[in-house]
Formats: structure tokens, C-alpha cells, sequence
């Protein structure tokens, strides 16, 4: 009998030798957390029920445990944790740290701008001159230049960056201007505030007259047609007026999904530009900038091992930094190589996730409900062919298959198969949410 | 068990020890009071599982024994006698009281269901005077979180050093920070610091702030349970100990919050503060909003500003020297006149940091005490 079974059996016949009373007080939240060599450990909640225990009952259990288990030959009882904090040396008084503050504090009211993303902390490589070049030109000419502005490319590249930094720039320029940025969420917020409210009109007079509007994260607004349509006019209305907007997204206008035609068609009206996966070089920059802001001083070999490891997501060379620096922080020494490798273990490497052509065949076939010996055969039923395909595209892009093999698992297939049916699900992923929804689904189902 | 005692004596002990009855539905025992007959010495204890305390008296005891009954009623009971020496008698199940020629009999329960209260087995204390000690507490204790939410804040934070102690209790709106200095060091080895429960504090305050008494208080600690214990004055025998368990968990790092520099600084008369924010009061609308606004109108001092559609609107001024720019911050009243009421000095010192930083009342000529309070913000 494992443990927790073991304290089950004891407490269920423990009930009838004595009150409710009783044993609702002192058997709450009890539990063995050890066993070894014939002595239990209880585990009580407090010091109360650890005497009451030991000194009341402690036969009985004794007794109990011994009729489920023979080898038991003592129970001891303690109380979990420490409340109370010791400090062996008294320390000097510690110099005085920074104050701390809190972020949001930072952030402008009238415009949600944070001034703290600028132009100049903003590190330029292959992956985002176009956008960068954009931006800088809507900065100098606002309205004039790109409208709309849409910058797309995936999480932690910078996106935000750069749109808070065009706003920023313009108001130091010219302070006169009215700027707003707003993620998408807080104006879908806003809009559905104001249907409530019913004062929906208040609301698209105040946003008419701003002169640079910043909308982050526009793929939120998929599928919430009134936002659409809401968004739809405040677009004309301001874009008549040649008001600057800009837009990112986190892919092209094209694969939004759920987004009316009009509104797409005018997202793509004006400059679209794009921000890739930042090269190596690049990465190292990034972190020179962002340790040379934190005041860290690192080795080249530290920047170049931390770029080299971390490739997709600027966001987690932050990351990797920040941990770095707690960590100089507790020790207070220069650190090492070998320590960084030990610090960022936990960011690198994360666990790996493994599956074989079994697992993923098996998900798919029971996601959809059918039998393995169809999905593996030759029937051509619509529905079996559509799990077949699904099953080859992910044998390639789970484990790396080859095209070959993958047609050889499969009777009667070839490469050839396995290279159509992997193109096919590819594209209609990107444009099909409910597809992705399916196989995110039975990616689930094969990691378990 | 059969013993004399004079009623006075018994009547004080019964008071302490009711405080720490419980009320709990599946264990109706914990309403009871142990009393307990040994060596000249009679005890009293109960506790709600959560704190217990024990009262020793100095007593004649003729028998030895132990019995429990519950103890509200023999306090109502002993209070309404008017005569001063007491027998106490137990006999089969029944505890006879009788004196001069009256006698009363009370039903007893048995002993063996009463819990047992755990001891805390380290010598070493920490011992210190019982009133500044007090004092100290009762300037912090109102300002705990009152929701479990955070079980962390939900108490005070002691901590004590070799020459100092720290009390700190804030509820994230507000945080007050009592430091008590000691003239002479403690015999401290290593720096404590620990957490303790609100309900424990109002019960130390309760039984350890009176005069008279032995004026020493020892505290005893172990990994999560507390005792304060006082000495009778006459023997070197406890006279009450308070044992309570600790709160678990990491206290907030509430060091960092303090403002250390600040927008606006302003010295005022602590008591005309105090009355013009009072009067104001009566003018807040529901959320107790009250409005500080520094040099109205190029006067020197600060306006307290109150309005309520209803009723109409206060505005009132105290006269005081600014340093720094002007502002204008809006607080829950309450909460500042929470926090003047603990100061005792003439002028206060407020500090403002603008309409959405956190504000620094301290008393002036007084470095131990320390109120901060964050605004509402003006939206």
C-alpha cells in the first residue's frame, strides 16, 4: 500500500473508534508524508492536533497501522514549515537600493504611450529595415508618408517597440499631436463599454479628431464584427482626414482570419511590412543594447553563447538577461561561462517532448473516431483520406520524417503522397482557424 | 480537588483566560476552562486551537486535582458573588462553591477531552518591557489586511534585532512601520523575524498593557509557535502565558515600498489637520474621497476639499510650509485619520508624490514611526 492509501485505510476505521466531533478536529488535513524502515510520519496541520495526536490517540493508530501493515513499529507527528525566520548574523545595515516603482506609472494616460520604447534603443538589422525605414518616415511625415502603416511578424520581435517608438517620436517632435495608442483589446473594450452605455457616439467623437492612431495586435479583432464595423469607420473617417494609422498584427492581413473583405482590403491599402526572425548578428547587438541599459558588464563569449542558444524571440533574450542579472545580483561576483550555462539551463533547453509514429497515428485516428487499420490502408473515403493526410503532416512536422519513409508507413504510398498531403493541410492551416483548432487538438492528445 | 481562593483573584483570571474560548460547533469543550490544582498554585486555561492561555494563581490547595466547566458562565457567575474567599470543592462529577454559609454546585465535564496545549520547549527568550512593547503593537495593529486572501499580511510582522525591533502591518492600501529602539542590547545571538496573527496582538495588548504587574514580558519562540509569558511578582513561577501559532509565509519586502524622496513636502499642525479632514468627512460621498490640495491660491498651507451632491461641499485650510510643486492628491479619509491617530506629536510631516505616488505621513521629532498611504486616483 503506497502512503496516501495506507493513512485512508487508517483514518477509515479510525472513525469508528471515536466521535465525529473528535475526529473531524484532529484528523483534518492530516496525512503520512514518510515511511521508512517501520516509522511513520503524520503530517499535522498544527501544534494542537500534533499533542492531541500524540498523546491521545497515538496507540490507537499505532495499532491500526500495525493490523495493515506488520512491520510498523513507531508513528511520529510533525507540523509542516517554519514561521519563523532566523537570521544567524545579524546583518549590517545594507545600502540602500533603488526605489522601486511601479511600471504602469510610467505609462502616459492620455496617449497609453510608454515612454521607455524610443528610436534609439531600438536595434536595427536585416529582419527589420523595411519596417524600421517605415516607421522612421511616418515619424518625419505623419499621414503623408505610408497610411495605413501594418507591420506584421511573430511574438517578441519588437512589434510594440516599434509602434510605441514612432508614437513617442512624433509627440517629441511636435507635441501638439494628438496620439493614442491602443492594443486591440482595450478597444474592443472601449466599444463594448460604450454599447452599454450607449454612449458609442461620445466615443467616435472623441476618437475623430486624434491625429496619429496606433493599433496593436489587430488580429484580436477577428470575428468580433461590431468592433469590425465600429473600426471600419473610424478608419475612413480618419483616413479622409489623411490621419496617420498604424496597425500591427502578428501575420499578413491575408491570414486573419474571420475579418471582413472591406476592412481587409483596406489594411493592405497602404505600406505592409514585415519583421523576420533576427539573425545572429543582430541578436548579439540586441544584447549589448539591452545589458549596456541594465548596467551589466558581460563578456563577448557570455552575449554570443546567450545569441547563439536563444534564436527566435527577442522577448527571451531579455529573459535570459534579467535572469542573469538576479543572479549577479545574489552573488555579487563576475560571472562565468560555465554559471551562465547553468542559470539559462532552465530557459534553453526546455523539456524535451517526444512522440513516435504510433502515438501520432493513434491521436488522429481517435480524434476523428476511426479505426487504425483504415487510416494505415487503402480505403479512399473522404473522411479516411483527410486523417491519413493528417497524419502524414504531422510525422513530418513532429518528428522530421522523410517524405519516403512516411509514404512507406502508409500502404500503397510513396513520397509523392506524403509530399501533397504535407503542402495540402500546410496551406489550408494557414488560412483554415478551425483546422489549426483541430490539430493543435491532437498535438495535445500525442504529448500527453 | 479542593482548594481556597479569593475571589478578586480568581474573578481577573477568569477574565484573561475567556478570551481565548472558542466557539467551535464540533468541539464544544473549547468553551470550557481547565482548572487545575498543584503546588500552591491554581491554573486556568482554555484555548480555540488557534491561541491558548494559561493564569497561574498563588492559592491554598488542600487537594490537588483538575476538572473543566465552561468558563463565560463561571465568569458570570464568580462576578456576581459578593463575598471575598471562595472553596472551590470538585465531588463525583460536580464542582462545589461555597463560602460563608451559601453553596453552589456545577455541573464538571471530563478532563480527557480537554485539548491539550502544546509548550514550547526552548529556553531561550527574548525578554523586553511589556508597555513600550505594547504600544508599539497597538500603534500597527489596526492596519492588518482583514482578508485571508493573503494570509501573509493578514498579521504583523515582528522583527527583532540586537538593538532594535520592527513592527510592520499593512493591508496594500496603507503601511504602518513602528521601530523601537532598546537601551540596552538584547541578548540576541541572530536576528528573528516572524508573523503574528492579528487576533494574537489584540489579546497581548489586552493582558500585557497593565501596570502594576511584573513589567518584564519574555517572549519564547519555536519553528512556528509563539509564547509571551509574564512572572508572578511574588515567585519566579509564570503568571499568564499567551501561546499562539505563527503565520506562514514570506512577509512582503515592504522596505522598498517606503517612498524614500518625494514631489511635495509639507509640515502641519497635527491637530488641525486632524479636525479640518474630520469635518471634511462629513462631506465625502460614498467612496470617502477627500481632496488635498497644496497652496490654494498662492496661501501657504494646504486645502481640504469634501463633496457630496447631496449634501453640499466643506473646503477647509490649514496653514503649513511647503517645499517642492504643487499638487493635488485625493485619499480615503478614513485612512488618514487612521494613521494621524497614532501619532502623538505636535506637527506631522506629509509627503506627496504626486496624484498617483504613494504618501508618507511621519510625526516630527519622532524617526520611529512611519505611515504610508497610497492615494485614490483621480480618474
Amino acid at each position: 500500500m503506497d502512503k496516501q492509501e495506507l493513512w485512508r485505510a487508517v483514518l477509515a476505521q479510525i472513525q469508528f473508534n471515536i466521535s465525529a466531533a473528535n475526529f473531524a478536529t484532529w484528523f483534518k488535513n492530516t496525512s503520512i508524508v514518510a515511511k521508512e524502515n517501520g516509522e511513520v510520519m503524520v503530517a499535522v496541520p498544527n501544534s494542537f492536533s500534533k499533542e492531541w495526536l500524540e498523546n491521545k490517540y497515538n496507540k490507537l493508530i499505532l495499532k491500526i497501522l500495525r493490523e495493515l501493515e506488520e512491520n510498523v513499529k513507531e508513528v511520529k507527528y510533525t507540523t509542516a514549515g517554519s514561521a519563523l525566520k532566523v537570521r544567524q548574523e545579524p546583518l549590517a545595515e545594507t545600502q540602500p537600493e533603488i526605489q522601486l516603482e511601479f511600471q504602469e506609472f510610467r505609462v502616459d494616460k492620455a496617449t497609453n504611450l510608454n515612454p521607455k520604447y524610443n528610436f534609439d534603443n531600438f536595434v536595427v538589422g536585416p529582419f527589420n529595415e523595411l519596417s524600421y525605414a517605415a516607421a522612421t518616415a511616418i515619424a518625419k511625415n505623419p499621414g503623408t508618408a505610408y497610411n495605413p502603416l501594418f507591420i506584421y511578424g511573430g511574438v517578441g520581435l519588437g512589434k510594440t517597440h516599434l509602434l510605441q517608438a514612432i508614437g513617442n517620436q512624433i509627440l517629441a517632435d511636435i507635441p501638439e499631436k494628438k496620439v493614442k495608442y491602443l492594443p486591440a483589446e482595450k478597444f474592443i473594450s472601449a466599444i463594448v463599454k460604450a454599447i452599454k452605455e450607449q454612449s458609442i457616439e461620445k466615443l467616435k467623437t472623441a476618437w475623430q479628431d486624434i491625429d496619429v492612431l496606433i493599433i496593436d495586435d489587430v488580429q484580436f479583432f477577428a470575428g468580433k464584427e461590431k468592433t469590425q464595423e465600429e473600426f471600419f469607420h473610424l478608419f475612413n473617417a480618419l483616413y479622409q482626414k489623411n490621419k496617420q494609422i498604424i496597425l500591427s498584427s502578428d501575420r499578413p492581413p491575408k491570414a486573419i482570419p474571420a475579418i471582413e473583405e472591406r476592412l481587409r482590403s483596406r489594411f493592405e491599402g497602404g505600406m505592409i511590412a514585415d519583421i523576420g526572425y533576427p539573425d545572429f548578428e543582430t541578436r548579439v547587438a540586441i544584447l549589448k543594447s539591452k545589458a549596456q541599459e541594465k548596467k551589466m558588464e558581460l563578456s563577448n563569449d557570455i552575449l554570443e553563447y546567450i545569441s547563439s542558444h536563444i534564436q527566435r524571440n527577442v522577448r527571451e533574450l531579455e529573459g535570459a538577461l534579467n535572469r542573469i542579472s538576479a543572479h549577479q545580483n545574489i552573488s555579487k561576483t563576475q560571472i562565468t561561462l560555465d554559471e551562465i550555462k547553468e542559470v539559462l539551463k532552465s530557459v534553453i533547453s526546455s523539456p524535451v517532448k517526444t512522440t513516435n509514429f504510433k502515438k501520432i497515428v493513434q491521436a488522429v485516428t481517435e480524434f476523428y473516431g476511426l479505426s487504425e487499420k483504415d487510416v494505415l490502408g487503402k480505403s479512399r473515403k473522404k473522411e479516411i483520406v483527410r486523417a491519413r493526410q493528417i497524419s502524414m503532416f504531422l510525422l513530418r512536422t513532429e518528428l522530421k520524417n522523410s517524405f519516403p519513409d512516411i509514404g512507406r508507413k502508409f500502404t500503397g504510398k510513396d513520397h509523392t503522397t506524403a509530399i501533397h498531403s504535407f503542402n495540402k493541410i500546410r496551406k489550408e492551416t494557414e488560412t483554415e482557424e478551425r483546422l489549426n483548432e483541430e490539430i493543435n487538438l491532437i498535438k495535445q492528445r500525442v504529448y500527453i | 480537588m479542593k482548594l481556597l481562593v479569593l475571589k478578586e483573584k480568581l474573578k481577573q483570571g477568569l477574565s484573561i483566560i475567556e478570551k481565548a474560548t472558542g466557539k467551535n460547533l464540533n468541539l464544544p469543550i473549547l468553551n470550557n476552562v481547565l482548572i487545575s490544582a498543584s503546588n500552591n498554585l491554581l491554573n486556568l486555561s482554555s484555548t480555540n486551537l488557534e491561541i491558548a492561555i494559561k493564569y497561574w494563581i498563588l492559592t491554598k490547595i488542600e487537594k490537588e486535582g483538575k476538572t473543566t466547566i465552561p468558563a463565560k458562565f463561571l465568569y458570570n457567575f464568580i462576578s456576581s458573588l459578593l463575598e471575598e474567599k471562595l472553596t472551590l470543592e470538585q465531588k463525583d462529577k460536580n464542582l462545589l462553591v461555597s463560602w460563608g454559609e451559601n453553596s453552589t454546585q456545577i455541573k464538571t465535564q471530563s478532563v480527557d477531552d480537554f485539548p491539550i496545549i502544546p509548550e514550547i520547549k526552548e529556553k531561550e527568550f527574548i525578554e523586553v518591557n511589556n508597555l513600550p512593547f505594547c504600544q508599539a503593537v497597538s500603534q500597527v495593529i489596526n492596519f492588518c489586511s482583514i482578508t485571508n486572501i493573503r494570509p501573509e499580511i493578514s498579521g504583523i510582522y515582528f522583527n527583532f534585532k540586537k538593538d532594535q525591533a520592527r513592527f510592520a502591518a499593512t493591508d496594500s492600501f496603507r503601511l504602518a512601520e513602528k521601530i523601537v529602539f532598546f537601551e540596552e542590547p538584547l541578548k540576541l545571538k541572530k536576528e528573528y523575524s516572524f508573523i503574528l496573527p492579528q487576533r494574537t496582538a489584540r489579546e497581548l495588548i489586552n493582558i500585557f498593557s497593565t501596570e502594576g504587574e511584573s513589567p518584564k514580558l519574555r517572549i519564547y519562540l519555536n519553528s512556528n509557535q509563539i509564547m509571551f509569558e509574564r512572572l508572578l511578582s511574588e515567585i519566579s513561577h509564570p503568571q499568564v502565558e499567551l501561546i499562539s501559532r505563527l503565520i506562514e509565509g514570506e512577509y512582503p519586502n515592504y522596505e522598498e515600498i517606503i517612498p524614500k524622496s518625494f514631489e511635495t513636502k509639507i509640515i502641519l499642525d497635527r491637530e488641525n489637520f486632524l479636525n479640518q479632514i474630520r469635518t471634511a468627512s462629513l462631506f465625502c460621498a460614498r467612496s470617502n474621497e477627500i481632496h488635498l490640495k497644496t497652496d490654494p491660491d498662492n496661501k501657504k498651507g494646504i486645502l481640504i476639499f469634501a463633496q457630496n451632491p447631496e449634501l453640499g461641499e466643506s473646503k477647509g485650510f490649514v496653514p503649513g510650509n511647503l517645499e517642492g510643486k504643487e499638487s493635488e492628491v485625493v485619499f480615503n479619509y478614513r485612512f488618514l485619520i487612521e494613521g494621524l491617530e497614532n501619532m502623538k506629536s505636535r506637527e506631522i510631516s506629509l509627503g506627496l508624490n504626486g496624484d498617483t505616488g504613494p504618501a508618507l505621513l511621519r510625526p516630527v521629532g519622532d524617526q520611529s514611526y512611519l505611515y504610508v498611504l497610497m492615494p485614490i486616483k483621480n480618474t
